[in-house]
């Protein structure tokens, strides 16, 4: 039986190699696609509520402060440059630099999660809840943690990627010629950077 | 499924012939053509158990007392059950399962894009039916199909929360496959096969991809706010605590509207090639009818608020109005194009050709009543009425069901390397057409005197037609089954198969019955027009194809100067 599978797992996966390339890199534009409307439904929801209630938005900024924040959407561009250079380095043939370059990747993701869990500590002292407590302050706690959350969500995901393209480079599977597998993480990596700076600006700067 | 044996083919030294048991459709496979039949099955199962609680609703409704449920509220889980059931783990994974297995063999390819990723998006599916399943004997799945707050997030219980993650993966197993379905028609088309090449049913598929990965996320992002709702004591749709019920109404129909397509699109695919090949004529209007399936997958997502006509902004209305009223238009074209392929053609009237036909009357009268719908004045007097029960089942079941039953008919051989007896074919259409149409049309009477939807009880004066509705369902509830003991009967004693039994020109045709593991020897190349029927060329190519093993190159038969000739094909 084991024979059969093998026999039909290899006959069925024939397209040519830069076929199958092409062919990953359309699918992941499909899927990133649709998480764009997921997060519009997410977001649409934030902002539709902030603009019906501008002081309750109002007095959430004050209390959070933006500095933070700030800072954390700086790391998110720098982990996008970070593997930007990361890909660079692979095209010239250097496969160290790619593993040094993801690495800061996923470390500046790491360190980005890190301080979002801070800053949920601080919001949540100041009565800025998920679920449903009473008063305008969880009101604005539900719609504002489910797109952050979701977003976060994706950048674990993200930071998980990282490691296993770390994994997969030091095996020796990419090279200057072989790098669409880093190049598809790149187009998630960004697509997340994007996603952010759309949350940013909605939540933290309207 | 039975053991389905390939016959070994001449030409592949070493080759063993594909033997296939039911086991091999029990556990993880690649091959797109296992996960369709996969799918097939699984959607059947499912198909089976939406409808038995249909016959129970329809049991219910034979007085109009509540005597069969214990209450109103087991009432209520019965329907939204059974509308659930049957859109999301029968009608869209029947689809599924006919596209996963027909779109490559029509592209002459030997497997999807991502045969790993079809496997994994197929296998979501069980788990999730078994989910539904759970809800309903869990109770409390309470709030109908459209699952509308408040009821589905401060009245229903844990069925509800069930609900919910099942749709959830069902979400997710769409989309993956709708992907993949994408990039294999953009990616993986024959030499020779242009867009405007292709086989109408792969039109239809990639348009109801296009709609299922930009609609199904809309569905993915409400779940996921319903679910906070329900176990993270949020309240996204509680107006009580600040939330918004009219967002739930919006985003849902943003999804459930082009849904309808997702449902309707592929039926027309089945029905363009049905028609075209049993009557033995080109389609007319290829390029509107592949055109039109694009149209219609634009303007669908500007139609959403005909559904909430009564909950809107009442300036909104006139607008949503107009959109639902242009949608129409590309279906009329379908319509009109379809008529225009049979008209002067040689019908043949087999089985899987009267479900067609039976489908271009049905489901024209749920277009009309569907644009009566779209009318604000008329939609709100039948505002949540038998009405509505009767336009959606007249698209759905009318639409997509008989389509489907048709595309059984045709492929059933391809798939199977056996035919599906005709006899019993014809007595099942004959027992299910009228079946059908007294179950739902006399529902618009229903709902024009006032009858409400989704209710056990109901006024006296409606138990006469209810009688007649319940009755007629139960007979159409019965020939279900005719189907199913000729699929299981033609398993075994069903007549062999040749290659191209309806001598069609598409590529599924072009190789076996059923096709090998890898679906063609060689490449195929496909015939010029895929629906160029009635040249000489085509009686030639169509000849040879049954004549002898492996692809039939089509230049072979071609003439060296286009000839018109009409031979008796
Ligand atoms: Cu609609």
């Amino acid at each position: 039986m084991a024979a059969i599978e093998q026999h039909v797992e290899h006959e069925h996966g024939h397209a040519s190699p830069q076929a199958r390339l092409e062919n990953l890199k359309f699918a992941t534009w499909l899927y990133l696609a649709s998480e764009v409307i997921i997060f519009t439904v997410l977001i649409a929801t934030y902002v539709v509520f902030s603009l019906n209630n501008r002081d309750v938005v109002h007095e959430v900024h004050e209390k959070a402060g933006i500095m933070l924040v700030a800072f954390n959407t700086f790391l998110l561009l720098a982990s996008s440059w970070a593997m930007v250079m990361g890909l660079r380095q692979l095209k010239l043939g250097n496969r160290q630099g790619l593993i040094s370059w993801i690495s800061l990747t996923a470390l500046l993701g790491v360190i980005f999660v890190s301080l979002q869990y801070v800053e949920y500590r601080t919001l949540s002292d100041a009565g800025v809840v998920l679920f449903y407590s009473g008063g305008a302050l969880s009101e604005f706690g539900m719609r504002f943690y489910a797109p952050t959350a979701f977003h976060g969500a994706h950048v674990i995901v993200g930071v998980l990627w990282a490691l296993f393209i770390i994994w997969n480079a030091r095996r020796g599977n990419y090279s200057a010629t072989n790098y669409a597998g880093v190049e598809i993480f790149g187009l998630y990596w960004h697509f997340v950077d994007v996603v952010w700076i759309f949350l940013f600006t909605f939540i933290y700067l309207i | 499924m039975a053991a389905v044996t390939a016959p070994t083919l001449p030409g592949v030294a070493g080759e063993e012939p594909t033997r296939l048991h039911v086991s091999d459709y029990l556990r993880w496979s690649v091959d797109h053509k296992i996960i369709g039949v996969q799918y097939m099955a699984t959607a059947l199962f499912f198909f089976i158990f939406g409808g038995a609680l249909a016959m129970l609703i329809r049991w219910e409704l034979l007085t109009p007392a509540i005597d069969l449920m214990a209450d109103g509220q087991a009432y209520n889980s019965l329907f939204s059950i059974h509308g659930t059931v049957m859109i999301f783990l029968w009608i869209i994974p029947m689809i599924a399962g006919l596209g996963n297995y027909l779109v490559p063999l029509m592209l002459g390819a030997k497997d999807m894009a991502f045969p790993w990723l079809n496997a994994f998006a197929f296998w979501l599916i069980p788990p999730a039916g078994m989910l539904m399943i759970l809800g309903y004997f869990v109770g409390q799945t309470e709030a109908g199909w459209t699952s509308y707050p408040p009821l589905s997030t401060l009245f229903s219980g844990d069925g509800q929360t069930l609900w919910a993650l099942s749709l959830h993966l069902l979400g997710i197993s769409s989309i993956l496959g709708s992907i993949n379905f994408i990039v294999t028609i953009r990616n993986m088309r024959p030499a020779g096969m242009g867009y405007f090449q292709m086989p109408l049913f792969v039109w239809a598929v990639l348009a109801t991809s296009i709609i299922v990965v930009m609609a199904t996320p809309f569905l993915a992002g409400a779940l996921t706010l319903l679910i906070l709702d329900r176990v993270a004591g949020t309240a996204f749709f509680n107006p009580a605590q600040g939330g918004d019920v009219l967002l739930w109404q919006n985003v849902f129909w943003f999804y459930s509207h082009p849904a309808v397509y997702i449902m309707v699109l592929p039926a027309f695919g089945v029905i363009s090639e049905l028609l075209a090949v049993h009557s033995r004529k080109p389609v007319f209007g290829y390029r509107a009818i592949a055109l039109s399936s694009m149209a219609i997958a634009l303007v669908g997502f500007t139609v959403w608020a005909h559904h909430m006509f009564t909950s809107l902004t009442p300036e909104l209305r006139i607008p949503f109005m107009i959109t639902s009223m242009i949608i129409a238009v590309p279906t009329g074209i379908k319509v009109f194009s379809w008529l225009g392929t049979i008209w002067g053609g040689k019908i043949h009237f087999t089985s899987a050709m009267l479900f067609a036909l039976s489908f271009l009357s049905m489901f024209v009268i749920g277009g009309i009543s569907g644009v009566m719908l779209g009318s604000v004045p008329w939609d709100i007097h039948v505002h949540d009425t038998y009405f509505v029960v009767s336009h959606l089942h007249f698209v759905l079941f009318g639409g997509s069901v008989l389509a489907i039953y048709g595309g059984i008919y045709h492929w059933f051989p391809k798939i199977t390397g056996r035919m599906l007896d005709e006899r019993l074919g014809k007595i099942h259409f004959w027992i299910t057409y009228p079946a059908f149409f007294l179950t739902f049309f006399p529902m618009h009477l229903a709902g024009m005197l006032g009858m409400p939807r989704r209710v056990a009880q109901y006024a006296p004066e409606f138990q006469t037609l209810n009688v007649i509705i319940s009755i007629a369902a139960f007979v159409l509830g019965i020939s279900t089954f005719i189907l199913l003991y000729n699929i299981v009967w033609s398993l075994y004693h069903g007549e062999k198969a040749s290659a191209n039994p309806w001598r069609a020109l598409t590529l599924e045709w072009a190789t076996s019955s059923p096709p090998p593991s890898t679906n063609f020897i060689g490449d195929p190349v496909p015939f010029p027009n895929p629906y160029g029927y009635g040249t000489e060329a085509a009686y030639n190519y169509v000849e040879s194809q049954n004549k002898k093993y492996g692809t039939v190159n089509p230049a072979d038969y071609l003439p060296a100067e286009k000839s018109t000739a009409v031979t008796s094909e």
